[in-house]
């Protein structure tokens, strides 16, 4: 079983976002109007960020079983404290080669209308607020029929943050 | 006001769950009592029990401020009254009445939540009155006295009454369904637990051997793992409901359907008492009227034909349960026409598929996808659905669906379905280091693999087993782990009804009672997995699902 003690998801990322924050206290925007907040993560050498609303908590990656006739961006299934968790590969989905699995691999559970699956990401995650403002249309030449989960593109702090709407990645049949 | 319209809510869900099987009963009985009086038999012992429920349901109704099926439910009492009083006039056109009443009834019981309109039951009460009132006319006064007793005695529950809801008061409690369902999910819990626990009992004896110490928690995990066996004994008992709560209601559905078509079909049934989850029951219902419904309307023929075929002129409908080695058989079966291998034949060619040269295999045809429904539909056979949707639901279920046809003596389909969808008795085996979960239900044996054991013929694994030649696969190619092996050391022969099949496996871990989760949408429709199990270490298996990989339909 996991050795993870239960607390809820809201609470451990939460802590998360604090010790990235301690890391790196530059990371705090001024709030000037309407602010994103997100949970980023990395995915090869981008990263990427999902609303924090749909996020329930972020976990190691402990066994994923692999499930045989699985659509083809599933990665398996893990246990996720007595509940069965679908892991998906966004990789896939995003034309990405599949990733191996490292120790800072992680599994991003969110929520989409009733479902909650798993998303299986390269990198450690983190919590920011960014004012919309810095949000811009991603360019027309990257993007592609096959690529309208990708909302914007963020440029914050000398940063690249790709923003995408998970319901239009995950819930697509493949 | 919103907590008012809850209790409301509830109160009304209490009311229908108490009083549907009441009038169903109650509807059943007179079909019964129907074929009873035509057969010159007085049914008094059906007659008498129906009063109670009658008047019960009249008695909630009334709580729920339910005018329509209070009225119904009067005047259905004051008909039987009578005819308890009055045998001469159990006929026909009574048991038309009562049936009739008993049909509106079930539907204003069942449509309880909505506001229904009184009209059908204002029509029925005039046309009892009028029942009724033909025979006042015609008979003395005392008779009258009777009938105004027992309508002062309905208003207090009668001694029956009492001693039925005594039994109610007393020992039995109703309990939410989904109060078991939650029951039975954190029994699952604490079975994986205990597993889990067990396995580190396992790690810590192989590391420091076996102490005192380990040996007294050795002996406490068994009493442990006992224990909760005998809870999920209980648990799962209070989730049976005997088969008999579906098949009631068929003999009215069948009356109905063969009255629209004028036929003639009695339903004849057996094993209702054999137990089953509620889960499974709760499910198999719609299949079993899709079943019962094509029966009736395509498979027995009108009385005149039957009657140039020698066939006595009513159709027989048979409804059998039985309990064969931990799994339930239904068996539905009818005394008509049978399958027409010509139209199956046409059918399969028009849609392309490979014709069987075996006639059973044709048959099970039938439950493919796009075949059944075209030339079978009708308003009350179809709803649009096909066999394939029958099917379907039985395979989701655990279970297999068979057909069985002799042309001009009728069909028969052979239902196995599993006791309970929850607990699965299962052997876990090993395919290129993945672990899967087999039921044990379906195992019928476990063979050590040795070298020329399994021959190639035709590019498929055979080997002779118990004096047959059964088709061996490899499980890493059934199950895609990307390695196809032609040698593992084991197989595992799984079988049901007739059907078997042998599996190559790498390792045979050992029996577990796993508890099933479903398969997450998310993961899409895989063939070979039914669901999947958290087992004693913490990891994630999938079930197979034998059912579907016995089906001849699926190859590799």
């Amino acid at each position: 079983m996991s050795a993870t003690p239960a607390r809820s998801g809201a609470d451990a990322l939460l802590q998360f976002a604090d010790e990235l924050q301690q890391q790196s206290s530059s990371a705090e925007a001024p709030s000037v109007g309407p602010e994103l907040h997100l949970v980023t993560f990395a995915l090869d050498r981008e990263e990427f960020g999902i609303p924090i609303g749909q996020v329930r908590e972020v976990t190691r990656v402990t066994e994923i079983t692999r499930v045989p006739q699985a659509r083809r961006h599933v990665r398996g299934v893990t246990n996720l404290r007595g509940r069965i968790l679908a892991v998906v590969e966004i990789r896939s989905r995003m034309g990405l080669s599949p990733a191996e699995i490292t120790p800072r691999s992680r599994v991003v559970v969110v929520g989409i209308h009733d479902r909650t699956l798993g998303i299986l990401v390269d990198g450690v995650s983190q919590v920011v607020k960014l004012p919309v403002s810095t949000v811009a249309p991603a360019p027309e030449e990257v993007l592609s029929a096959s690529a309208d989960y990708i909302t914007g593109v963020a440029r914050w702090n000398s940063r690249l943050i790709i923003l995408l709407d998970l319901e239009k990645l995950l819930l697509l049949p493949d | 006001m919103t907590t008012e319209e809850n209790a409301f809510g509830e109160l009304i869900q209490d009311y229908i769950v108490e009083c549907l099987p009441l009038a169903e009963q109650v509807g059943d009985a007179f079909v019964q009592l129907e074929r009873r009086w035509q057969e010159g038999d007085a049914g008094d012992e059906l007659l008498a029990p129906l009063k109670g429920r009658l008047h019960t349901i009249k008695g909630n109704s009334a709580m729920m401020g339910l005018d329509s099926p209070q009225s119904v439910a009067h005047a259905l009492e004051d008909v039987c009254a009578l005819l308890h009083a009055d045998p001469a006039r159990r006929n026909d056109e009574a048991a038309a009445l009562l049936i009739r009443g008993s049909g509106l009834l079930i539907e204003l019981v069942r449509t309880a939540v909505q506001k229904p309109n009184p009209r059908p039951a204002a029509q029925f009460v005039k046309v009892v009155r009028t029942f009724l009132d033909r025979r006042r006319s015609g008979r003395g006064a005392t008779k009258r006295t009777g009938l105004l007793l027992e309508r002062r005695r309905t208003d207090r529950p009668s001694p029956e009454q009492v001693a039925e809801a005594g039994d109610s008061s007393s020992s039995v409690v109703r309990v939410d369904f989904r109060r078991l369902d939650a029951m039975l999910e954190v029994l699952g819990e604490g079975m994986i637990e205990q597993a889990a626990v067990a396995e580190l009992y396992r790690g810590l004896a192989r590391k420091m051997g076996v102490t005192n110490e380990l040996a007294d928690l050795d002996r406490a995990l068994t009493s442990l793992q006992k224990t909760l066996k005998r809870l999920e004994g209980i648990v799962m008992e209070t989730r049976l409901l005997p088969v008999s709560a579906v098949f009631d209601r068929f003999p009215r559905l069948v009356r109905e359907l063969a009255q629209a078509r004028q036929k003639r079909v009695q339903v004849v049934t057996s094993g209702g008492d054999i137990p089953l989850d509620k889960a499974v029951l709760d499910r198999l219902s719609e299949p079993l009227v899709h079943l019962i419904t094509n029966s009736v309307v395509h498979g027995i023929e009108s009385a005149d034909e039957r009657g140039r075929g020698g066939k006595p002129a009513e159709g027989t409908l048979g409804l059998r349960a039985s309990s064969e080695s931990g799994r339930v058989v239904i068996r539905l079966s009818d005394d008509g026409r049978g399958l027409d291998d010509s139209k199956i034949l046409a059918k399969a060619r028009s849609l392309g598929l490979e014709i069987p040269a075996d006639t059973a295999q044709l048959h099970s045809l039938i439950f493919l996808p796009g075949f059944s429904t075209a030339d079978r539909v009708s308003s009350l056979a179809g709803r649009g659905i096909g066999l394939d949707v029958v099917a379907n639901t039985v395979h989701e279920l655990g279970g297999t669906i068979e057909v069985e046809s002799r042309p001009g003596r009728g069909v028969t389909f052979t239902l196995n379905l599993p006791l309970t969808l929850a607990i699965l008795r299962s052997l876990i085996v090993e395919v290129d280091r993945e672990r899967y979960a087999v039921p044990l239900s379906h195992v019928a044996a476990t063979v050590r693999n040795e070298v020329d054991m399994i021959h190639q013929v035709n590019q498929k694994g055979v080997a002779l087993w118990r004096g047959d030649l059964i088709h061996v696969s490899d499980g890493g190619a059934l199950l895609g782990t990307g390695s196809a092996s032609s040698f593992r050391r084991f197989y595992v022969v799984i079988s049901m009804g007739n059907r078997r099949r042998g599996i190559l496996v790498d390792r045979l871990i050992g029996h577990q009672d796993i508890v099933v989760k479903s398969l997450d949408p998310t993961l899409g429709r895989p063939e070979v997995i039914s669901g999947t199990t958290i087992l004693g270490d913490g990891k994630v298996a999938c079930i197979l699902d034998t059912a579907r990989i016995l089906d001849q339909r699926m190859s590799a």
